[in-house]
Formats: structure tokens, sequence, C-alpha cells
């Protein structure tokens, strides 16, 4: 028979996964919403007498037509990915300061302020009655100038709340550097980047099915976190939580999108209780280009010292970020990068900077990398042009400055804390595994040769957080042994496609001694597993699977006082091996022991500590300056996640992670008319993403620094890859054409980008 | 991104399908449904009825008739995958232009015709037709008709055929062994329309160009032929360039780029690609596109040298 590589693979791989829009409820409506194709503007008039009149149409609503739609929460008041902004900041700004007067409803009820902002919504019988009645929503917006960057936003010249300036949040780590080490520094590299925005674009866009069933509320959805979604539910339909019960079943990808409560679904929710039918939306992939969640959106300025021989003296970051239209928890979302910001760097002085700006666009929220790859590029891009200013080699530079093994823990100037690492030697092994010299060898034989292709070697040394924030880094869950000889693990946690059913059962299997297909994971169903935190922040296999561990000890303990009674021996005279209690020439296995002496569970939450994942990524890419095309040849992706519980499935998340940081680097951006609006007429061919055809030889090899955070000893792995590659594709091709000024590399490198940096003025030869 | 509602019907003869397209009603034709699905499905078209060709025989034939290759109206992308599918330079022209077009599973189900019948500035196959001198069949209410592809086009989506008319069939004369073809296409990713593509073959006699035929692709608002272009290739020695990516300067083929773009094309911007940015590739293109037609023409005329010793 043929062996599945992972246990969610014989299901899914043959068609017979089963995700929302999978699941059949008789009588079920579908949800369609009308928007606006304008970007900020004052809604006039929104009329859904026409709507209401075409065949199969259930019903159409305006704002004004459900004036007692609740307001859809904002995440930034109750974070658990980041928490709120430390009150060491020293401004008078708290996120609720930042919410306060700027609610996002959920329908518009006077003002569009981002394009696709839903002004109606339609219920059908199906999708295509919804959409009939949908095309028969008439309204009328006055359009106001646009703001899409949060440059422009930021001076306020447009305000998105009149009265509030667009500047929501400002904050800060690290303290001001002081002056007279930038002016006394050798070099003081000075640059200004642009993070683009970029979609998280899961293979499933967002969905939500709604199933009232008497004074009950049953919520299907692709989610990260079912259990804050059930606490938000509850709390705007102002029931107790355990009336309503959210199940994730098989969910087609998240990567940060599915961890909020967004407006669709408060409607549907809404709608579906109110109405006593089932209401599901499942948005379809132009509405998620339109209205699904952007990642990134920063504009940053950097100023990098080192003295003649390298040694980084200072770095100073500043950035403007983009919020989106309304301040939900991109606000706080920033300081992941300011916090990061050191880098994996000996700098002694780093001060970054930040205010959150709302612009006209779909809010930002975090994307797969959430604040790091921003910290990553902005430093690791500077960190390449203070080498090509020094006249130093890359790796030499890094080498130079990376935080030393003996170092552990250090705390950073931003306010972090790393836990563990060795960083320097996931660079060497990054070197070693490209053919560092191999390639440098080639680069000057091209740089001879004039009909050669250039060829550049860009690097990117990272470290990022996993985990999560303090407060939001334990999680719930549980191990029970059953009569049967089966073991149900629980966990709080969520997959969206991370393999937990395959990593989790193998974990307790090993840690229990039983055989892993007696283990079954039970998670993503509130009404199994009535507590949980969820998963993002790359922290399932740290923090989850920490906890299962800690609950297989609670329950060998278990077990072996059970013996103790029944056996009537000291509890410390029971062993526990391979799934059984032993004592003397007694065995037990835990199936017995269940039978003889009732149902064993244990239930419990554990807290682990925040762990700070590391690597170092490569690139060799070639450039057609007539045209700007860029091939990257090799990438090298060296990560460190401490402990890894599953080879294959790490390997999976790096692989994977890199390619979406290949999109970052070279395809993904929207290009806006000078309405605001993304111009998305072609849909993905307008929006690029790249595909099997654009993905170069990749090499993922690992070094493995356990997190002394848990016993575990894991550190998250799903982030990595998009942190780290980046950086390293744009410093590649910085390094094939040799310009001067990095910052006209801006992402991602379009061919018409590359052919005029191309253009630009070069550096002066150095002999290498 | 569901369809409006429609009707649908699907005609066993050419006649029928002209009588459903003539009903005057907003009618659309339904080939390989490449773009017509995707139109619907955002409901940019919302056409009342779908005139369903497949079932009608005979329009799948691809028939070469003395000098003369003849497509019929259902034959798939893919039919030209193939070098040998089609005799001489021109099938080596499609086989080098059809591999540019989707994925292969669009291509199984999308047909040249069709490509033509829609008129997208960035369709390969149009600019292959008009630098090719195609010359497109037409049926109407009004009885049967010929365009030439040089007329066809009039704009993005526009073209000479009338509401009633179904195209059946397009026809392209085979040119001889003494021409090589060339295809050059920049796009960002493989799945993307081309930002820019360029098809062109050179007939050489006595080693001098004795005809070039440029095509352009997505460098105006419809496919353009670079005739100043061509005319400067006239009676030009064909000197092969020396290897590496870049022309020489003075070389006739970077010559014939600059005035390609320069003369004959009309880019319009598009997100990621300035009319500057476009007018450029347009020259580097035309000019590896020549590159490669000299190199076929030359490969091309070996083997029929060694064929005759």
């Amino acid at each position: 028979m043929r062996r599945w590589a992972r246990r969610e693979d014989e299901r899914l791989l043959t068609g017979r996964g089963r995700y929302v829009a999978d699941i059949r409820v008789p009588g079920c409506l579908d949800a369609v919403f009308v928007r606006s194709g304008v970007a900020h503007g004052v809604l006039r008039e929104v009329d859904c007498t026409a709507a209401r009149e075409v065949p199969g149409v259930a019903g159409a609503w305006s704002a004004a037509d459900l004036m007692d739609l609740p307001a859809c929460p904002h995440a930034a008041g109750d974070l658990q990915d980041l928490p709120p902004v430390p009150r060491t900041v020293a401004v008078g700004l708290s996120p609720e300061e930042a919410v306060a007067g700027r609610e996002w409803p959920v329908l518009v009820k006077d003002r569009v302020r981002y394009p696709g902002e839903a002004v109606a919504v339609v219920l059908g019988e199906d999708r295509y009655r919804a959409e009939d009645g949908a095309a028969e929503v008439t309204f009328r917006i006055d359009p106001l100038p646009a703001v899409v960057t949060p440059s422009a936003a930021a001076e306020d010249s447009v305000r998105l709340f009149d009265g509030l300036s667009n500047i929501a949040f400002e904050g800060s780590a690290g303290r001001p550097i002081d002056e007279a080490v930038l002016q006394g520094a050798a070099v003081v590299v000075e640059a200004r980047y642009r993070q683009q925005l970029l979609m998280p674009t899961p293979m499933e866009c967002r969905t939500f099915l709604a199933v009232p069933e008497a004074d009950r509320l049953t919520v299907w959805a692709g989610h990260q976190m079912p259990h804050r979604l059930r606490r938000e539910l509850a709390a705007l339909l102002e029931w107790p939580p355990d009336r309503v019960r959210v199940v994730v079943p098989d969910t087609g990808g998240a990567f940060g999108s599915k961890s909020a409560l967004f407006p669709e679904y408060v409607a549907v929710a809404f709608l579906a209780v109110r109405l006593g039918r089932p209401v599901r939306w499942i948005e379809d992939r132009l509405e998620s280009m339109l209205v699904a969640t952007r990642g990134r959106g920063q504009d940053q300025r950097v100023r990098l010292a080192a003295d003649a021989e390298g040694r980084l003296l200072a770095y100073e970051l500043t950035i403007d970020a983009d919020v989106g239209a309304y301040p939900h928890l991109a606000v706080g979302l920033p300081m992941q990068t300011a916090w990061m910001a050191t880098g994996p760097y000996t700098t002694p002085q780093v001060r970054a900077t930040l205010r959150s700006v709302l612009t006209n666009t779909m809010v930002t929220y975090p994307y797969r990398g959430a604040g790091r790859p921003e910290a990553t590029v902005a430093l690791e891009r500077s960190m390449d042009a203070l080498a090509h200013r020094l006249g130093l080699d890359p790796a030499e530079l890094r080498r130079r400055n990376l935080i030393p093994p003996a170092s552990f823990p250090y705390r950073t100037p931003t306010g972090r804390c790393y836990d563990s690492g060795n960083y320097a030697a996931a660079l060497d092994l990054a070197l070693t595994t490209l053919d560092y010299d191999g390639w440098r060898a080639e680069r000057a034989r091209r740089r001879a040769d004039p009909a050669a292709l250039p060829l550049g070697i860009g690097l990117a040394c990272y470290v990022e957080r996993s985990g999560g924030e303090p407060g939001g880094l334990h999680e719930f869950g549980g191990v029970e042994a059953r009569e049967d000889g089966t073991v149900v693990a629980r966990s709080g946690t969520s997959s969206s496609g991370q393999s937990h059913e395959t990593v989790f059962p193998a974990l307790v299997a090993r840690t229990l001694g039983v055989d892993e297909a007696r283990v079954r994971l039970a998670e993503g169903d509130t009404g199994e597993q009535p507590q949980g935190v969820g998963s993002f922040a790359s922290r399932s296999a740290q923090v989850a699977g920490a906890m299962l561990v800690h609950a297989c000890a609670l329950l060998v303990g278990r077990a072996r006082e059970r013996a103790a009674g029944l056996w009537e021996v000291p509890v410390g005279e029971v062993a526990w091996c391979d799934g059984a209690v032993h004592a003397g020439p007694a065995v037990m296995d835990l199936a017995e022991l269940v039978k003889l002496t009732g149902p064993l569970r244990v239930d419990d939450r554990f807290a682990a500590g925040m762990a700070f994942p590391f690597g170092a990524h490569a690139a060799v890419a070639e450039v057609d300056p007539e045209l700007g095309t860029v091939r990257v040849l090799r990438l090298v992706a060296v990560d460190d996640c401490g402990t890894v519980l599953d080879p294959v499935v790490v390997r999976g998340q790096a692989f994977g992670s890199a390619v979406q940081g290949i999109g970052q680097a070279l395809y993904e951006g929207f290009a806006f008319g000078e309405d605001g609006v993304p111009l998305l007429a072609g849909a993905l061919l307008d929006y690029l993403l790249p595909t099997d055809a654009e993905v170069p030889p990749i090499e993922i090899r690992d070094t493995r620094t356990p997190s002394p955070g848990t016993p575990l000893g894991a550190k998250g792995a799903g982030e990595s890859g998009c942190i780290g590659t980046p950086a390293a594709i744009v410093n590649a091709v910085a390094d094939a054409l040799r310009i001067a000024d990095p910052g006209l590399l801006g992402t991602p490198l379009t061919p018409e980008t590359v052919w005029r940096a191309a253009r630009a003025p070069k550096l002066p030869e150095r002999p290498v | 991104m569901k369809p409006a509602a429609f009707d649908y019907v699907a005609p066993r003869t050419v006649r029928e399908a002209v009588e459903a397209l003539g009903a005057g009603r907003d009618a659309h034709v339904l080939a390989g449904g490449q773009s017509l699905i995707l139109e619907m499905r955002l409901r940019r078209a919302r056409p009342e009825v779908v005139v369903d060709i497949n079932r009608v025989p005979g329009l799948g034939r691809l028939s070469v008739d003395g000098g003369t290759l003849r497509v019929g109206a259902l034959v798939r992308h893919d039919a030209f995958e193939a070098a040998g599918a089609v005799p001489g330079p021109l099938g080596t022209l499609f086989s080098l232009a059809v591999v540019t077009i989707a994925h292969p599973p669009i291509r199984s189900r999308g047909t040249m015709v069709g490509s033509l019948a829609w008129g997208h500035p960035a369709s390969e196959w149009c600019a292959v037709a008009v630098a090719m001198d195609a010359v497109l069949e037409l049926r109407g209410s009004g009885g049967a008709r010929e365009v030439a592809a040089g007329g066809f086009f009039h704009g993005p989506f526009q073209t000479a055929r009338r509401p009633d008319e179904l195209v059946t069939a397009v026809r392209f004369p085979l040119p001889g062994a003494d021409t090589g073809a060339g295809f050059a296409e920049h796009r960002r990713t493989h799945f993307c329309f081309a930002q820019v593509a360029v098809a062109a073959t050179l007939t050489v006699r006595g080693g001098l160009v004795a005809e070039a035929r440029i095509g352009l692709v997505n460098a105006a608002d419809r496919p353009v032929r670079a005739r100043a272009a061509e005319r400067a290739l006239l009676g030009a020695e064909v000197v092969l360039p020396p290897a590496g990516h870049r022309l020489p300067g003075g070389h006739p083929f970077a010559r014939a780029g600059e005035i390609a773009a320069t003369a004959d094309a009309a880019p319009v911007a598009e997100p990621y690609a300035g009319v500057d940015y476009k007018r450029h590739a347009v020259a580097v293109l035309v000019g590896r596109a020549l590159r490669q037609a000299a190199e076929d023409q030359r490969s091309r005329a070996a083997v029929h040298r060694g064929g005759h010793r």
C-alpha cells in the first residue's frame, strides 16, 4: 500500500478533503456583498429594493436597513499575537486611543474608506442568485481624494476620519542614537526602502458558514483561532460562549489572514441568527484580492554606521507603517519590526521609531513573517550596501558582527532577549552549501566577459521571534487514554495546512511509547476542546507541542498512581515504559489500566518561553540587463528552529515560505490607479504569484539549536523562509548590477525596475 | 464570480451556428472558452445566448493545400506544439509561439481561431497572423467572406467580425525553405500575459534579406506588423551577430529593433510596464527574434544543402 508522507495526505490528495464550501446544509443561503468601487468617498444612498425582487433572493440589506448590526470588534485592544504596545513607550497613545472614534462598521454607514468595503449584503438561494441580486443594488458614492501609502497619508492632507489624524499610533524601541557615534563612524549607509503591500493568498479564500439551531449557533470556518472567534461571536450576540461552537474543517491555507473576525463574518452570523436559517459566505478570489487582509506595507529609512573594520556602531530604523483604513491589529504590528530591528548582530546602539498610519486600503494584518521580514529586509539590504562601501566581503562583514554563541541569552538594545543561537554556524553552512567561493569565481569570470549575463550573490542573516508575546505564550489541551487502546490528543491549536494531524499524534506516541496509529488528534472544534489560543506566530509546535509533552507526563503520573493502587505498591516502584506500567514482573498497558480503573484523561494549560529561530539565506541571481529580468539560479535556506519534530513537515514549511519570499522579492505587489483603487482587472494576472515554473532550485538545510524555553526545545518553523529570502534575492540583484544606490531596487523587482536600476550609476570598481 | 443567466445552444452545422448568431440577441461563440468563460464569471461578458460550436463537424480540421495552411475554428492551441505539425518554417514559428500561451491544460482547450476572434492585444496568434499575411474565413447570414489579418484587428477586443458572423478558419501562406523563423517573448512569470513579444521571419537569398516579416505582440492596442523595420532590413547582408545577450550597436537587427520600437510600436502603459520600457523591450526583442530567425534559416539551409549532396 502507498505510504503517504502525512496523515492528511490520503484525504487531501485524493479529493476527499472537506472544506467549508463542501459542507451541505439544507436550506442554506449564500451571502454576496455589494462592494464599493471607490477607495474613499461619501456614501449618499443605497437602494436594495430591486434586488429583493430578483427570483431566488431571500433578502438584501444596507447599513440603514440593519442599523442594529453590531460593529466589528477591534483586535488591537486584545492582541493574542502582540501584547498591547508596551507602557514604556513614551507617548500618550494606547491602542484603545488609536481605535477610539475610528469604528469599523460591518456595512458602510456614511463613509467608504477602502475599495471593496461592503455597502450592502444580499442573501440568495445560491451564489448565482445572490450575485444576480447584488447586481440590482444601486448606490451612489461621492468620491474623495484617496491616500494609499503611509508616507502620503501621514501628511494628513486627506483625513480618513474627520477631526482625527491618520497617524493612529507612534512607538519606538531602543534609546535614541548618539549623533556623535554617527559622525565619528567610518561609513554610514543611508537608504530608503518600501516594503510593498502583499496578499497572503491562501488557495482557499475565507469561508464562514453559520448554522443556527434553537438557541445555539454552530459556525464552520477556515480559521486559525477558533476559540477567539467563538468568544467574539458570543460577545457580539450577547450570548454566553457555550451557546456558540466553532468548527474548523480542512482549511486551504491562512498565512495569518484567517485569525480575525471580519465584517463579513459578523453580517453572516447576525443574519443567520436573525433569520433562523443557515447562511454561508464563501469568499471568491476577486473579493479576496480586494478585501482580504494585506501584509507588510512599510516605508522605511535607515542609517547604519560602522567603523573602518566593519564593526557595527549604530543602526537607526524609521518606519511609516500602513495600517489600512481602520486601526486593527496592524496598529501594534510594526512594533514587531521595531523590537526585531537589532537582527542577529552585536550593534551596541539600535533605535527604531514608527508611525502607524491609516490609508485607503483594506486593513493590514499579520502575514507570514508579520513584522520580521520588514526588519530583516531593511537591515540586510543595508548590510550588503555597507560591505560594498567598505570593500569587505558581505559574509565577512556579517561574521564580524554576529552575536557569538556564548552570549545567549542575549538582551538586545531594542528590548528582546534572544534565547539561544549559533548564528555563525548557520551562515557558514549556507556558504558551504551554496559553494560561495565557486560562485564568486563565476561572478568574476562574467564581469570580465562582456557577452555574459551579470551574476550576483546575495546573503541575508536573520533572527525572528516565534511563539507569541507574553500573555499569549500558552496553550490548552490534554491527552486521554481510552478503553479501546486509543489515545486522544487535544489541542487548542488549529491547522490550516501545517500537518498537525501528523506531527502531534507522532509526538504523543513517541512520548508515551505507544503505537502512533493508535493516537488521534482532536483540534479545531470548540465543542471538543473548550479552550484554546490557536495557530499563528509559528507557535503550534513550540507551544502546543510542549503542552502535549507536558500532558503526557501528567498522564503517565496518573497511570503510575493508579497502578500503584491496583498492585498495592509504592508509586515509586511503578515504572513507565513503552506505553505500559511496570512493577517488578507485573505489566499492564494503558488500555487495560483504563478498563480496570475507569476513564483516564488529563487537561491542562502550559506556557512556553518566547523563542528566536534564526538562519542564513543565500541567493545567486542572473540579470538580463537589457530587459531587466531576474533569474534566480540557486537559493539556499539554512534555518534553525531548534528541535525538529518532523523533518519532512519542517522542510515543507521552509520551502513554501521561501517561495512566498521569492514572491515578495520579484513578483507580488499592487499597482494603484490615481483614484487609489488597485488595478486588479486581470486578478492573478495582475498580482503575480510565483508559480512552479518560477521556483528556482532551493536547497533547505538546518542547524539545530534547541530552545531553552520549553522542555521540547522546538522553535517556530513556519515563517523563516519569507523572512530570509527576500533580502537575499534583492542583494543578489544589487550585487549583479553593482548599483550605488540600494534604494533603487524597490520590490517587487519587476523587469522595468531592474532595467532602470541597471542604467543607474555603478559602484566604483574595486579589486576583489 | 458566477455568470449571469444565459441561454445555450449547441448547433450541429455552421449554418445553424450562424442562424443562432444572427437571431438578434447578444450572442457569444464558445470554442475553447479560454477567455469567454472567465469574462462571463466576472460578469464583464453577459451574453444572452452562448453558441457552442464544439459539436459542429469539420471545424477541427488542420489541412495543407498546396502552399497554404488552413486551420479550422476548433483546432486547439496544443496541435501546434510539435514543430512538425505544420510544414517548414511556419511550423517552427507556431511551435515557438504556442508554448508561451498559458498552461498545457488551457492549450488543450483554447483555439487559434478563438484567439484571433477575441483580439486581445497580448495575443501571440494575432501578431503571428498579421506578420504572416493570414486570411480569416467568415460565414454570416449574408454568406461567406474573407478578411486579411492585416485589416481584421481594430482595437482591443475589436475586430472586423460582424455580430452574426462565425470565423470558420484561418489560412496562412507557407513560406519556403529559404525562410527562418524566430519568436521572442518577455513576460514576468510563465503564467501571465506577454509584456511584449515578437514574431519574425527572414527570407534570405544570396546572403541578403529578401523578405522580413515582424509581428509585435502587446506593443499597441492591437497586433502590429512592423513594416518600417521590415523595410529597413530588405537587402541587408545577413551576418550572424557574435554570441552574447547584446547585439552590437550598428547591427542591422539592432537597427530594425530601434525602428520597430520608434516607428511601428505604439505601446499602451500597463501596471509595471510603462511606455518607455515597452518600447525598449520591443527593440530588444525584435533584435532577438531576428537573430533566432537568421539562425533558423541558416540551419534550415544547411539541412537543405545536406539533403542534396
